[in-house]
């Protein structure tokens, strides 16, 4: 499998207002997401308008390796106004890499992306979606995502360096048999973060997961909604779990479970507090300094299992 | 090589410890017998340094070091190390990478007694382990630190006695033939058979109350009377150094 965490490596990369790379392969259609609005009638269904900037990958035929894109700022005061429109055909699975950043630590940049997500029948979509911007840059993401019948996403959304202000907001809508598992992990550091987590569940049978991790650190204010709404007789469940890592930090954390069908369960638990002090004296018992401690177990906390 | 001296030592102000003495020599190996809640578990929380038990009287000296105000790291460089009785899950942190960080020699990890916990490796620590799991897992951490001083907190609580004798074999092995001084906390005292330590001592609400070079003496009259008769006992003895 190929590399896919690196720029050099990228489908589609993008810095600043400039795509810089744009390669397709067999059974992928990857456009800049203006010129598919022109070129694909699928494309301007799901458009609402012609987009300034962003890409537009049409996954037509089963790959043997995930995608990768990034959009980079590496200028200064650099608005972004980014529309992505990612289509997988019926019973494609497919992965892709996201990476978001800046190049800089003081660029004081504004990124804003809206990505729209149709995932047609018994289609799969792994996305793992990365964000490492400065201190000084606003970011607002906007996922939108349709699930058709049967079929599947999985979302990994991470921010773990500190911004000046996080929006994060995903949405998806699913049909019959579907199912979505949407996980976030923030660490926030003066900071303001919100997030918008929703699942409407409309056919029976579909399930979705949130699940939130929120690390609130010197002087950040966390603030999560989500929600499940089950029309259809479906299975949702939202977990939410903060930490504080100083007294100056805030989580607020405010699931949703609604539903109108009797056959729907929905369910939800949520807590926050500190590290647990007798992990960090287990691990300080182990040689490790605090400091090493409390790094090891944010960073298991935020959700990926540490390999080797 | 440990030299506890008259310490007394206090959990949220409520004294735990009083004015407790214990001289544990190079390569020697203790027991500390006594029920619950009767201070052992603090004595080596203490022991290691954690911040919640307060010294309030006497000192802790390892090796000629007073060790009384170092952090728990700085006590575990000296070599000093302890396997926990209920040691804590750490989510999403894998066994294999714990180990290796902790590691002095990489050549732990070719020692036959590793394939013993070849199935947790790739496990989160203590997440879902079983009793005789943890127990495995803890001797292993505590193997590869390479420590002098090791504090066996309850390692034969909950255990049968196939894993025990395995246990028991890895402490033999690794730890005592290698000259480590062995500090065994037990309430049950299913460990000292198999350990034949060379003084036993007795805690009872904090202090400790009988030290014996003939561990059989105090277990039997324990097993006879039970611990709330310790105090009574006209044989008790108390080492002076």
């Amino acid at each position: 499998m190929k590399s896919v965490r690196n720029a050099k490596s990228a489908n589609y990369l993008q810095i600043n207002h400039v795509i810089k790379k744009l390669l397709s392969e067999e059974g992928v259609i990857l456009r800049p997401s203006a010129e598919a609005y022109e070129e694909f009638e699928e494309a301007k269904k799901y458009l609402d308008k012609r987009p300034s900037e962003g890409y537009f990958i049409w996954v037509r035929q089963q790959i043997s390796h995930p995608l990768s894109t990034c959009i980079t700022i590496s200028s200064p005061n650099i608005h972004q106004n980014i529309n992505n429109l990612i289509i997988v055909d019926p019973g494609i699975n497919v992965e892709i890499y996201s990476i978001c950043n800046a190049a800089k630590p003081v660029l004081c940049g504004v990124h804003e992306g809206y990505t729209k997500i149709i995932l047609k029948e018994n289609s799969s979509l792994k996305l793992r979606h990365f964000h490492k911007w400065g201190v000084s840059d606003e970011v607002k993401t906007v996922t939108e995502v349709m699930l058709e019948k049967g079929a599947s996403m999985l979302s990994f959304y991470k921010c773990i360096s500190p911004l000046k202000k996080l929006s994060v907001s995903s949405t998806a809508f699913l049909e019959k048999n579907s199912s979505a598992n949407f996980e976030v992990s923030i660490l926030a550091k003066d900071e303001e973060a919100e997030l918008y987590e929703s699942l409407f569940l409309n056919g029976d049978n579909s399930n979705g997961i949130i699940k939130l991790r929120m690390i609130s650190d010197r002087n950040a204010k966390i603030t999560s909604h989500s929600k499940i709404v089950a029309n259809g007789a479906g299975i949702g469940h939202i977990e939410c779990m903060g930490l504080l890592l100083s007294n100056n930090s805030i989580i607020s954390s405010i699931p949703e479970i609604f539903t109108k069908n009797k056959e729907a369960t929905l369910t939800h638990e949520a807590s926050i507090g500190k590290i647990s002090e007798d992990e960090i004296n287990y691990l300080r018992s182990r040689g490790l300094t605090e400091e090493e401690a409390i790094s090891l177990i944010v960073t298991g906390f935020l959700g990926e299992t540490l390999l080797h | 090589m440990l030299k506890i001296k008259n310490l007394s030592v206090k959990v949220d102000e409520k004294f735990i410890l009083k004015k407790v003495n214990m001289n544990i020599k190079d390569g020697e190996i203790h027991a500390l017998l006594g029920p619950n809640a009767s201070g052992k578990s603090t004595l080596a929380y203490t022991i290691m340094g954690f911040q919640k038990y307060k010294v309030s009287e006497g000192e802790i000296w390892f090796r000629d070091i007073n060790i009384t105000n170092l952090s728990i790291e700085e006590r575990v460089k000296l070599g000093i190390a302890m396997a926990f009785q209920s040691p804590p899950a750490i989510k999403n942190v894998k066994l294999s990478l714990l180990l290796k960080r902790i590691a002095k020699e990489k050549s732990i990890f070719n020692m036959k007694e590793f394939s013993l916990i070849s199935n947790l490796l790739e496990r989160e620590i203590n997440v879902g382990f079983s009793g005789g799991e943890k127990k495995l897992s803890e001797i292993i951490q505590i193997i590869s630190l390479k420590p002098t001083f090791v504090i066996l907190d309850e390692i034969d609580s909950g255990l049968d006695v196939i894993n025990l004798t395995k246990i028991v074999k890895i402490i033999q092995d690794k730890l005592i033939n290698n000259g480590v001084s062995i500090l065994a906390i037990t309430h049950r005292g299913d460990i000292l058979q198999f350990l034949d330590p060379d003084v036993a001592h007795v805690m009872l609400e904090g202090e400790i109350i009988c030290s014996s070079k003939d561990w059989r003496k105090p277990w039997e009259t324990i097993l006879r009377c039970g611990y709330e008769k310790c105090k009574e006992c006209e044989e008790r003895e108390l080492l002076t150094n």
